[in-house]
Formats: structure tokens, sequence, C-alpha cells
């Protein structure tokens, strides 16, 4: 089982990863009905939900720890205490600004779940050899759409570049610690995000190259994950508007 | 705008490692691997799958029961041959997916393909397509796992499964 100490700091980097989860999960929501062509908005439909589902793997892990309740937790919390990253929130632009993201993100994912897998917490290396499955597949999806986009016309290049030009800085943020962090790697508990920083930009810069991309140099970055942009807060109000008119309802 | 439209692929599904290689529809897609990943996402959830293949659907070549007496399958002595997937759709009772596959036959062309699975089965209506212009997933343990598995999972329910917003109330009450 888990050690008490480190029983606050893992309930933190459980949030950040399921708000990044939820976070991305409505942002991809938004295509349903929109998407460019029917198969691609069934796609992006079965993504949205498969992000959710990885968020409540998280979130219920989290319940385990301190009996938090899942459903409260995204719907009913101000965006302030939100701990996602700010890629995620970043409003859904262009079909190529979606894609990228998801690329960027999905690889991400892979590289840190490949590893997460590992964890000397049980429950936590079973999640993520779980969630693992599954985002093998996503990187597929979207690193095909990449190529597609930035090897395709010169519209679908621009508007790929552009994406990542607004994009790629982010990516940073994923990598930072937590404050609690130092600890769970210490322990075995959750990966270190800074060592897997660098083949994380080897492997994405090889693929964008290939797909003729060429991704940007410097850019702000976040300092932590309290900071966010204005659009996390229309993105919430309208993710949580059901839920806090209301509040008492058993089922919907 | 006409014309604008991605090529249509024909999927075929095969359920589990036992069962046939079915008909279960078509995507429009890019190209044959952009093809395999919408059909991933459209068709693997109901009931299950362990492998996928797409085909352009201009490929397909069709026949119905009425057609069959005009179908003039040419052999020539020494003719080129190659191999086709020849599928039956094996009666008209209505149903989620087309035709099952017959099997390979090695032919001269698409009427040749199916003249000699009519040796082997009956059926209302007839395709056969080459087999070098069919794309599919790697048979491969990864493959399944990260394509497939996870699907299988997911339990598909119609809407009326979830109750309404009208479940409120008594108990929640009594506790507050």
């Amino acid at each position: 089982m888990l050690e008490a100490y480190l029983k606050d700091a893992l309930v933190a980097r459980l949030t950040a990863w399921a708000d990044d989860e939820v976070v991305l999960a409505q942002r991809l929501s938004e295509w349903v009905g929109h998407a460019p062509i029917l198969e691609e908005d069934i796609a992006i439909a079965n993504l949205a939900q498969d992000e959710l589902g990885h968020a409540k793997l998280w979130l219920e892990l989290r319940q385990e720890l301190d009996g938090s309740d899942p459903d409260r937790l995204v719907y009913f919390r101000d965006p302030l205490e939100f701990q996602n990253a700010i890629l995620v929130e970043l409003p859904k632009g262009d079909w190529a600004f979606t894609m990228v993201r998801q690329y960027l993100f999905d690889a991400y994912e892979n590289l840190r779940l490949k590893e997460a897998a590992k964890s000397a917490y049980p429950p936590l290396a079973e999640a993520a050899s779980c969630i693992l499955k599954e985002e093998r597949f996503h990187l597929k999806h979207s690193s095909l759409w990449v190529e597609r986009l930035g090897q395709g016309t010169e519209e679908s290049h621009r508007r790929t570049q552009e994406a990542l030009e607004t994009l790629f800085p982010y990516v940073h943020q994923l990598f930072q610690p937590l404050p609690g962090d130092e600890a769970l790697v210490e322990a075995g508990v959750v990966p270190d995000l800074k060592a897997l920083e660098a083949p994380y930009l080897e492997e994405v810069t090889a693929h964008l190259v290939r797909s003729g991309l060429r991704p940007p140099e410097g850019g702000y970055v976040p300092k932590s994950r309290r900071e966010h942009t204005e659009y996390l807060w229309s993105l919430l109000a309208e993710m949580q508007s059901v839920a806090r008119w209301d509040p008492e309802a058993k089922a919907w | 705008m006409w014309g604008t439209e991605w090529p249509r692929f024909e999927v075929m599904k095969q359920d589990t490692p036992r069962s046939p290689v079915q008909m279960v529809g078509s995507v429009h897609a890019a190209d044959p691997e952009h093809a395999l990943l919408v059909a991933r996402h459209v068709f693997v959830r109901r009931p299950a799958a362990y492998a996928l293949f797409v085909a352009p659907a201009e490929a397909f070549f069709h026949v119905s029961q009425e057609g069959l007496k005009d179908l003039k399958p040419t052999r020539r002595e020494g003719g080129s041959e190659e191999p086709y997937w020849v599928f039956a759709k094996r009666s008209h009772r209505r149903s989620m997916v087309y035709g099952d596959l017959v099997g390979r036959f090695l032919a001269q062309g698409p009427e040749d393909a199916i003249a000699q699975a009519l040796l082997q089965t009956q059926g209302v209506a007839f395709w056969a397509v080459p087999e070098r212009l069919v794309v599919g997933t790697e048979p491969k343990e990864e493959v399944v796992e990260s394509w497939f598995a996870p699907a299988k999972e997911k339990t598909y329910r119609l809407q009326s499964y979830y109750g309404l917003i009208t479940a409120k109330g008594v108990e929640v009450n009594r506790d507050a």
C-alpha cells in the first residue's frame, strides 16, 4: 500500500492527469456534429469518450486515497481549482489545430503511461497499462493526421504549421513536476516527467519533420498548473451547467 | 461542390480468430491506412473485432442472383491469374452484414473467381475483389490489444438505458 506521507502528493498528481483528460475530452466533444466528415465525427466522439474514461480511472484512484467523489470534482470545482495544462484548454480551432494538439498530447501520454505502467503502486500501474492500450491507437490516429495535413495541400500545410506555432511551446508544461512529485518519483510511484521531456521532443520532432513541419523554438511556457487562460472559464461553464443547474439529480 | 469526396472503401471485419470475414459496410477515407483507422472507430464496438480489412469500393465486382445467368467467366489458356477474395450474401434476411467470405480463389478475373466460388456455395449476391488491393490490420497481439480489445469491454447501450432527470428526492432529502 501507499506510504501515508505520499498521499497528498499522489492526490495532486492524479488530479492533474485527470483534469488534462476531462478538459481535452470536452474540447474534442465540441466537434461532435461538426467534424469535416461523418467518419471522423464518429472517431472524435470515440476519442472524447475514451479520454473521459481515462479521467474516471485516475479519479477513482484518487477516491481510494481521499474518498473524494469524481463527479463532484469534475462538475462542481471552480476553474482556479482545475489543474489541467494550458495545452488542452485552448479553443478547438480548426481541424489542423485539433489534430496537432491531439498528436502532441497522445505522444506524451504514450511515453508517460509506458513508464507509469511500472509504478511501485500497483493500482496506478494497472490503470496506466490499461489506458496505454487505448492510447497507442489514439497516437496512430493523430500521427496519421499530422502527416497527411503536413504533406497535404498548401493550405493544410499552412494551417498545420500555424497550429504548431501556437501549441508547441505549451507541451513543455506537461513535463513540469508538481511540488510533491519528487517524493513520488523517489518512491517509484510516478515516472520522472523531467527525464521524459528529451526523448519526447526527439520523437515528436522526428515525426513533425517527416511530415514537412517545423517545430518552433522558444515561446511562452506556463510556470505552473495553477495558471490558466480565459478559455477555461467558458469551457467549464458549459460542461458544468447541467450538473450545477440540478445538483440533486440522481440520474441523467 | 462535387468531386471533393474522399473515395469509399468497403470494410471487412472478422470478429474472432475463428469467425468468418464479413463485409460490414463502408467508410470514406483519404487512403487505405486512413480507412482502416476510421473503420476501427465506426465498426469494431459491436460486438467485437479481431481483424479489419479495407479495399477500394470501386475495385469490387458484384453480381446478384438474377445476374448470375449472364455471368461470363472467361478463361484463356495460359492467361495470368491472381488471387481474389469472394464474398457471398446468403439470404435476404435483414442483417448488419452484407457478405461472408467464401474463400480465396486463384482466377483470371472476378467473374472467374465467382464461378469457382459457386461450386462451393449458394447465395443471392456475390462480390469479388483482387487480394492485392485488400489492406488489413496485422494479426499481432500488440495490434489486437490496442485496436480491438478496449472496445470489446465497452458496452453499447441504447439511450433509453439511462434514466431521466426525475429520480430526485426522497432519500436525499431524508439525509439532509
